[in-house]
């Protein structure tokens, strides 16, 4: 017993010290740096387009690099690549579960990913030879629900899982390369770094991590949540972490100060958020919530400034385009819409 | 603090008052329609043991530190399986019926009411059911486009019945100088005391003669108005492999 009490003792010591490191670096706080930056003003978005052909409940959507291009996951079994611009249905891909959670546009457009409730990650090749698309690979190791996926290019990509772990995965031969352990609970997002050196999960554990992707190893651990953090999101810049949990708020938590510099939070809100993507330049924050409403934030005085799709609370998942030009929101009643 | 998950949890299954259970959204929102899906299921093949798992599963106790960090049982896994393709797609279309139910429940109106004064206005901002939808129009007699405005409206008032539609002249707000003629006709909306919709001088986005049909596709572009009627999507045919 008197070994348990030590480390435990130790486990606390160090702790503080890591309260009071970050404590010594905090020469500011957020609200006095823009204390004398005005509320960005009410903002109010357009539909432009409406994506129509899934039969169901769009679980999940990313753009394509090119900002043209977006792959969406429906309830109804399918993976639909669209062009946004003409609303054109480029591909539209029948998976054998119904039970999707994620998908996943390659950067160079070359590949598309998905996963759920099968615990595998499946790789399509939308550019076969044959002008089919087809399973290229299936990623199968993990003991748990697939959660997020991202590719880091048309060989590597990166899954987070319900068994507590994400994988870097070698695409071609199908096996895994680096497994980040460390979470005490479900995995349920990630997001890469615009430079794809790091990657930043979130759990249920309440946690963040920022894990070095070639090093394998967890570099920063983000604390402060009440409960499970369900989206996960990069700063623009690369410098600082997005966190949308249960607890019904987002975090922002800067990565060289390794703290939380400010919490969006309303007490109107009482809803888990389960979405988010900042606009292009980092000022807005979309965050969708699980009653499928979402918040637009100003990301830098922590005041709501306008909602999305206003009338019925329908988006059950938002992305917002790597040219910042469009944002895309998925809905429960099957369809997509393009907004600006 | 009590987490969102738990002020949802209490509700149980009867929905009368529409709070939504917690976890319709992300891959949460995706175990919770599996689970439900396998409870409702005709499909027999689920044991009534395993029915009693699911339902546990689905209210989770807050004192079981274990199962909330975990948010699938080993068993669950288990039961993963394929599923027969008829009983999806029964499942799928129940599921954004009961979402369009639960979303047109509400009050009905039949026209466009006149406020008299600022209080009547906080009023019917502040109380309207929350999922009512409340449209005012602020006008000011002899200012261009009002008139014009206020017919429209007239005729979207007997369309969208959900939908409170009100007018109030600029005069009796009480807050005049808010509201002088360059920004007249304005249009304001909100939902549950919240502005989600301001549109000063909105006939400045029409042209000169503007119709009902002119105001609802304004409306719609910011999605501001509720779906006419569900319209059950074509499901009777599978697309398979590219379409271009």
């Amino acid at each position: 017993m008197g070994e348990i009490e030590e480390l435990r003792k130790e486990a606390d010591s160090l702790k503080d010290q890591i309260t009071a490191a970050r404590k010594a670096v905090q020469d500011t706080t957020l609200q006095e740096a823009v204390a004398s930056i005005t509320v960005v003003g009410r903002v109010q978005m357009k539909t432009r387009k409406t994506l129509r052909g899934h039969l169901a409940k769009i679980y999940a959507m990313h753009w394509g690099a090119d900002a043209k291009l977006c792959v969406s996951a429906s309830q109804d079994g399918k993976l639909i690549v669209w062009d946004s611009i003409t609303t054109n249905k480029v591909n539209a891909i029948p998976l054998k579960s119904s039970w999707v959670m994620t998908c996943a546009y390659a950067p160079s457009g070359n590949l598309v990913a998905c996963g759920g409730l099968d615990n595998m990650c499946s790789i399509y090749n939308l550019k076969g030879k044959d002008g089919n698309v087809k399973v290229m690979r299936e990623l199968a190791a993990h003991t748990g629900y697939l959660s997020c996926c991202r590719f880091l290019s048309d060989s590597e990509i990166i899954t987070s899982s319900g068994d507590c772990t994400c994988v870097l995965w070698d695409i071609e031969t199908g096996t895994q390369k680096t497994i980040f352990a460390g979470h005490q609970g479900d995995c349920m997002s990630l997001a890469v770094s615009p430079d794809f050196n790091f990657f930043i999960s979130g759990a249920c554990d309440f946690t963040a991590k920022l894990w070095d992707i070639r090093e394998g190893q967890c570099r920063q651990t983000f604390g402060g949540h009440e409960s499970d953090i369900n989206a996960i999101g990069f700063f623009p810049n690369g410098n600082a972490v997005i966190t949308g949990s249960d607890d019904a708020t987002c975090k922002l938590y800067d990565l060289r100060a390794d703290q939380e510099l400010i919490t969006y939070q309303d007490s109107g809100i009482m809803c888990g958020v389960t979405s988010l993507a900042p606009s292009f330049s980092g000022r807005l924050l979309l965050a969708g919530y699980d009653d499928f409403n979402v918040n637009i934030w100003d990301a830098l005085k922590a005041e709501r400034v306008g909602v999305l799709a206003g009338h019925d609370n329908r988006v059950s998942c938002i992305g917002v385009s790597a040219d910042g030009m469009a944002c895309c929101t998925g809905s429960w009643d099957s369809f997509l819409k393009i907004w600006n | 603090m009590k987490t969102a998950q738990t002020a949802f949890k209490m509700s149980g299954s009867t929905q009368e008052e529409e709070e939504l259970p917690a976890n319709h959204t992300g891959p949460k929102g995706v175990i919770n329609d599996w689970r439900k899906f396998k409870l409702d299921s005709v499909d027999q093949t689920v044991p009534q043991s395993k029915r009693e798992l699911l339902r546990q599963m689905s209210s989770q106790r807050e004192d079981d530190k274990e199962r909330l960090t975990r948010k699938m049982s080993v068993q669950e896994y288990e039961l993963i399986q394929e599923e027969d393709e008829r009983c999806l797609k029964r499942y799928r279309k129940q599921c954004m019926q009961e979402m369009h139910e639960r979303l047109s429940f509400g009050p009905t109106f039949e026209a466009v009411y006149e406020l008299e004064s600022g209080e009547d206005f906080l009023e019917v901002i502040e109380k309207e059911h929350r999922l009512t939808l409340v449209v005012v129009h602020v006008y000011q007699h002899g200012v261009k486009g009002c008139e014009q405005l206020n017919s429209c409206l007239d005729c979207l008032a007997s369309e969208y019945s959900g939908v409170k539609f009100c007018r109030i002249d600029a005069v009796a707000t009480g807050a005049a100088e808010r509201f002088s003629p360059e920004v007249l006709p304005a249009l304001l909306v909100y939902k549950a005391g919240e502005l989600l919709g301001n549109f000063l001088a909105v006939t400045k986005h029409f042209h000169e003669e503007f119709f009902a049909t002119d105001v609802e596709a304004f409306l719609n572009e910011y999605a501001l108005l509720p779906e006419k009627e569900f319209t059950a999507c074509a499901d009777d045919e599978d697309e398979e492999g590219d379409v271009e």
